[in-house]
């Protein structure tokens, strides 16, 4: 698949400085285009669904804010920590404003803290559903598809 | 043969392309080149000549002028709004995410996102003409929990710092990393106003965070780092009525500096204080010690920390439950119906919101609950 426009500016908007000051593409040398092939065929490979995936972290997610800023546990199987910052964050596609607001999932079986842990963010949750874009190697909020079937427990 | 334009075409596109990027930068300067430009604050109060083309922060800043901002100018963090009377044309796309209705016609911008290219009459809170940018040294880092530092920065030997409890600061980090620029973040002081001579910051680890990350793994103590502040609009209301507050994680900050404020300044047992704060376990707590000894000691302070999901290992015998939970509970059955009650809350906007509609059911009067919302 060839960069649209659309992709193309996405790219641009995710340079260091332009949104956030780490950028979305880590030290990932390849285009936006290529790291979705690449972790769309890692999903594949790992029988894993981007729509579940995000189902599943919006829930997390949600539950999570239960906690007001404190780690909460959820169904027994995960402790979430919702954090909020100041501010808003534009998606780099251009197609909204989201609010900082981080969420630290932890794999728990039965309550007990396994130290394996993803981060997920409002925007970078967008990124996923919509774009199937997990950000690039190296990025603090880079979404590894293993990870995600690990501590998602799928 | 390798014909002659061969070598000559390269030096002639590069001629060409360094002819144009001069006459470009040469126009840039002429045609944006806006000269000095006259800002007008608070109806004249004060009166500014500030470089032109520049954004109207950053120009402000130059003057010692400091508009809250918790992007550093980015344009997404919407907190550096100020009044513009000036017609200065439409309301940029970058701003409208963060302004209201009343807002838009209230002529409220985004002080990042205007361009310094005319005269401008602006308005802004008076208070900010008491911010001050400080470079201070780092005296002290102190771990209070497993994800909360105590930062302790000194202030310069001439300098004695003025502000409310309850305001907080700017805290800057240097560039790091794969950070490529310095990057500033708001936090509450959490020292009290009688020490002039530091600031005291409760800096909460949070995953992701550009500043927090710093400040929990290269931060050293004897660094310099720059502060700027004091800001905000949360503070002690001087009335006799119950103060209900309530608190989480660093959400401390404020509260510790009220409270010893109130110790300094001789108020603490003018009215009664109840202080709620929520942890999930016991290792969440802290100051425990301190605020303990302000329970027994003083009879209208009230200390009530209750944990959420208490360890079989804390042997936790105290207040089980979200801290909305624990104080509706004390609403409801332990703090006079009748008194009058003011609300201080410090945390999440989650957290913040629950517990305002905890206290709204309990009939506190919302006009009387005052936030310092970390978002």
């Amino acid at each position: 698949m060839k960069m649209s426009p659309e992709f193309t500016k996405a790219q641009q908007n995710m340079q260091p400085g332009v949104i956030t000051s780490n950028g979305f593409l880590g030290d990932d040398h390849r285009n936006v285009v290529e790291i979705v092939e690449a972790d769309e065929e890692h999903f594949a490979a790992l029988g894993i669904d981007f729509d579940e995936i995000a189902e599943r972290l919006r829930f997390l997610m949600n539950e999570g804010r239960k906690g007001l800023g404190e780690p909460i546990t959820v169904s027994d199987r995960w402790i979430v920590t919702v954090y909020e910052a100041r501010g808003h964050l534009a998606s780099p596609f251009e197609d909204g404003v989201f609010r900082k607001v981080n969420a630290q999932i932890e794999w728990a079986p039965d309550g007990n803290a396994s130290g394996k842990t993803i981060l997920v963010s409002d925007l970078s949750l967008h990124l996923l559903e919509h774009y199937h874009f997990l950000q690039g190697r190296g990025s603090p909020f880079r979404l590894e598809p293993p990870d995600l079937k690990e501590v998602l427990a799928y | 043969m390798v014909p002659f334009a061969y070598f000559t075409a390269p030096l002639a596109v590069g001629a060409i392309s360094a002819a144009l990027a001069a006459l470009i930068s040469v126009t840039d300067k002429i045609v944006n080149n806006y000269g000095d430009i006259d800002v007008a604050i608070n109806d004249g109060k004060k009166e500014l000549t500030i470089k032109g083309g520049q954004p109207l922060l950053f120009g402000l800043a130059e003057e010692g002028i400091f508009i809250p901002s918790a992007c550093g100018g980015r344009g997404s963090c919407g907190t550096c709004k100020v009044q513009v009377s000036t017609d200065i044309g439409p309301v940029m796309p970058t701003e409208l995410p963060f302004l209201e209705k009343k807002e838009l016609e209230e002529g409220i911008r985004l002080s990042c996102q205007i361009k310094l290219k005319q005269p401008l009459s602006i308005a802004i809170p008076e208070e900010l003409f008491n911010v001050r940018d400080y470079i201070g040294i780092v005296e002290r880092i102190n771990d209070v929990t497993h994800d909360i530092k105590e930062v302790y920065v000194k202030l310069p030997d001439d300098t004695d710092v003025t502000f409310v409890s309850g305001q907080y600061g700017q805290f800057e980090v240097p560039p790091y990393d794969k950070v490529k620029e310095a990057t500033m973040r708001a936090y509450s002081m959490s020292s009290p106003p009688s020490d002039t001579k530091h600031l005291e910051f409760l800096i909460r680890l949070v995953p992701g965070g550009i500043v927090t990350t710093y400040v929990h793994t290269n931060l050293q103590e004897g660094q310099k780092i720059r502060v700027v502040g004091p800001f905000g609009d949360f503070y002690v209301r001087d009335t006799d009525m119950a103060m209900i507050c309530v608190a989480g994680g660093s959400g401390m900050a404020p509260f510790k500096s009220i409270f010893q404020n109130r110790i300094d300044d001789g108020t603490i047992n003018d009215r009664d204080i109840w202080y709620f704060f929520g942890a999930r376990t016991k290792k969440d707590l802290f100051y425990l010690d301190w605020l303990y000894e302000l329970d027994r000691t003083y009879e209208r302070f009230h200390f009530i920390p209750a944990l959420s999901e208490p360890q079989a290992e804390d042997e936790w015998d105290g207040p089980t439950g979200l801290i909305t939970e624990v104080l509706g509970s004390y609403l409801q059955e332990t703090i006079p119906t009748e008194q009058a009650k003011e609300g201080y809350l410090c945390g999440s906007p989650g957290m913040l919101d629950a517990c305002m509609a905890v206290m709204q059911q309990h009939k506190m009067d919302p006009e009387r609950i005052y936030f310092d919302k970390f978002a």
